[in-house]
């Protein structure tokens, strides 16, 4: 029996927004219909194109599938043609085709500088949630020793495990390897990882953060809130504290690891921190979840811009400003940051 | 309008319309939307069909809850399903442990299991949670839906759309007909008052095939009937899916716009 289905009418208060929607798509099939039959990954006119999971992407025989993407035979031309199986952007790396995808958890990679949480403690290592498929590990012999003493690891060691990270403790660290089922191994062997405190942990999606030189940023900020640091996690976690004031160093030491990994560097206790640090801090931590939600990528020149305006915002009008960047307000914020930016 | 109700239904049958005034291939209006709580889970969406309203969200591929549902070749599937109280049209509380809820987590469940690809991530858990607000008639449709656009926007792999249609048979008219053949009658997308009154289907198919991962129908029907629903049913998923696909599109579009990829 032969159907046809028909749509429901739609109102007509939001018919010239199907229009424009069904104008798209149009243009969209008709620059997807390229000479070589696949699929562009950025169109003349600059928006991407959107592939979606069930659809070819292409059925030449050239390519290579990547993540994103699986085999399917053709039945009615022969071959095979490459599916896609999320819904993302067309990538080619030389004849390798891959789908990103628009959001997905955290994949963590070798080097990748990270922001986690003790979430279990082992006898020879501790479990870390870096927001990826699976809790990563980090092994007591790839952590600093207070004092840096440098030594193989001893029962004593493992008998009070907890004094150097216990449940609930905060970290940043990096990506040391992977194990084969993608799950990671970190270590904080270097004086910039190590426990966090003084500060807060804001979580956004691991696509918000922009892999830079430096993931650690250091702001200035207004109205007496002095140094504040800034620790993207490519996870997508963000370390958010009062910037430690650090002592110059005299070059004694040659490695200056003894003088600087001191027994404070496991320590819990946190530090008094003025209520102006504190607001500067949640200013911050409000401009990242506000560029984020406008789905805009963090690095250290967009969140300076971003957080310049949202000072300037809250200084001029007193009693309107949303100082929690939540919606309207917090768009505003980014587009002035942006076009700021852009005209520079 | 038409003030007294027995003659307006009186209308309605006399021009073959249903009871909510569409004709019998006409879907209900439907609405959804992605990322609705970007904050809350890896994905989230929203569906309507007419006024039935669910909910999901979708944590995962993440570290498993519980030991016993690590599985060392795949990821676990676990899907929750929650009736607000107020959903119905008399407020009740059903409890989880509810056996027509635990029967739809479990139709939930096999079918996206089969969809996504778990072997992709081993050892993890993809956590579904579908929160009905409002029910009338396609729930489970509604569930399968709102699932697969929360899968999407999490970026959980999957081989393609799954999309859930319901379709029912009115066999009011067999008085006067020769035989069931001629008497049936699909009608597609039922309603809750359809759903009460007439024998009614829910399909699950696989992107724009006649793959059917899911077929439910839990009451009596001449075996004549059934080819329509089947077939009415079947051809309302290839719609419903062009109707994803956009809303997926659309949102794609809105998330690059920013240079967010």
């Amino acid at each position: 029996m032969s159907i046809s289905i028909t749509r429901p009418s739609t109102p007509p208060s939001l018919a010239p927004l199907l229009r424009t929607s069904i104008n798209n798509q149009q243009n969209q099939q008709q620059q997807e219909e390229d000479a070589d039959g696949d699929i562009p990954m950025v169109s003349s006119a600059g928006d991407v194109s959107i592939v979606t999971p069930g659809e070819v992407v292409t059925s030449n025989p050239q390519w290579m599938r990547g993540h994103g993407t699986y085999l399917v035979e053709d039945r009615e031309a022969g071959g095979m043609n490459i599916v896609a199986t999320v819904a993302g952007t067309v990538q080619k790396v030389n004849k390798l085709l891959s789908v990103r995808p628009l959001k997905a958890r955290y994949q963590p990679e070798i080097g990748d500088l990270v922001v986690g949480r003790i979430v279990e403690v082992q006898s020879k290592r501790w479990k870390v949630d870096i927001n990826s498929a699976q809790n990563s590990a980090l092994l007591l012999s790839s952590i600093n020793l207070p004092g840096g003493i440098l030594r193989k690891r001893t029962s004593t060691d493992e008998l009070q495990i907890r004094t150097f990270f216990s449940e609930g403790d905060l970290l940043v660290a990096e990506v040391q390897s992977l194990f084969q089922d993608g799950s990671a191994s970190l270590h904080t062997r270097s004086l910039k990882y190590g426990k966090l405190r003084n500060g807060y942990l804001i979580r956004v999606s691991s696509r918000g953060i922009q892999r830079a030189r430096s993931q650690v940023v250091s702001l200035a900020t207004a109205n007496g809130g002095g140094e504040v640091e800034v620790v993207l996690g490519v996870n997508g976690y963000v370390w958010i504290a009062k910037k430690a004031n650090t002592a110059p160093t005299e070059g004694v030491s040659i490695t200056r690891l003894e003088e600087e990994a001191s027994e404070a560097i496991y320590s819990s206790k946190n530090d008094f921190i003025l209520p102006a640090t504190r607001r500067e801090i949640a200013r911050i931590g409000n401009c990242i979840r506000a560029m984020v939600r406008c789905n805009l990528r963090v690095d250290e020149d967009m969140l300076n811009a971003v957080y310049e305006v949202a000072v300037e915002a809250a200084d001029q009008g007193e009693e309107n400003v949303d100082a929690s960047l939540e919606g309207e307000e917090g768009r505003r914020v980014v587009e002035i940051a942006l076009a700021r930016k852009m005209g520079l | 309008m038409i003030a007294n109700p027995v003659l307006a239904i009186s209308l309605l049958t006399l021009l073959c319309l249903r009871i909510d005034g569409r004709r019998w291939n006409e879907l209900r209006r439907f609405h959804a939307q992605l990322s609705t709580q970007p904050a809350a889970a890896d994905g989230s969406s929203m569906v309507e069909h007419g006024n039935t309203k669910v909910v999901c969200t979708v944590v995962g591929p993440a570290e498993v809850s519980q030991r016993s549902k690590m599985l060392h070749d795949r990821a676990s599937v676990t899907v929750e399903v929650t009736f607000a109280a107020f959903s119905g049209t008399d407020r009740k509380r059903r409890l989880k442990s509810d056996k027509r809820v635990q029967e739809m987590r479990t139709m939930l469940q096999r079918t996206f299991s089969q969809a996504i690809m778990t072997h992709l991530h081993p050892r993890s858990e993809i956590t579904i949670s579908l929160h009905v607000l409002s029910q009338d008639g396609g729930v489970l449709a509604a569930c399968i839906n709102a699932t697969t656009l929360g899968l999407i926007d999490a970026g959980i792999p999957m081989s393609d759309y799954v999309v859930g249609m319901s379709a029912g048979s009115s066999s009011a008219t067999t008085s006067a007909a020769v035989s069931f053949e001629e008497a049936a009658d699909p009608l597609l997308d039922v309603n809750h008052i359809e759903e009460g009154e007439l024998p009614h289907l829910t399909v699950a198919t696989l992107g724009a095939t006649d793959n059917i991962t899911l077929l439910t129908m839990e009451s009596k029907v001449h075996l004549a009937m059934m080819e329509g629903m089947l077939a009415a049913a079947v051809d309302g998923c290839r719609k419903l899916r062009e109707m994803l696909d956009e809303v997926v599109r659309a949102h794609g579009t809105e998330v690059a716009r920013n240079g967010a990829l």
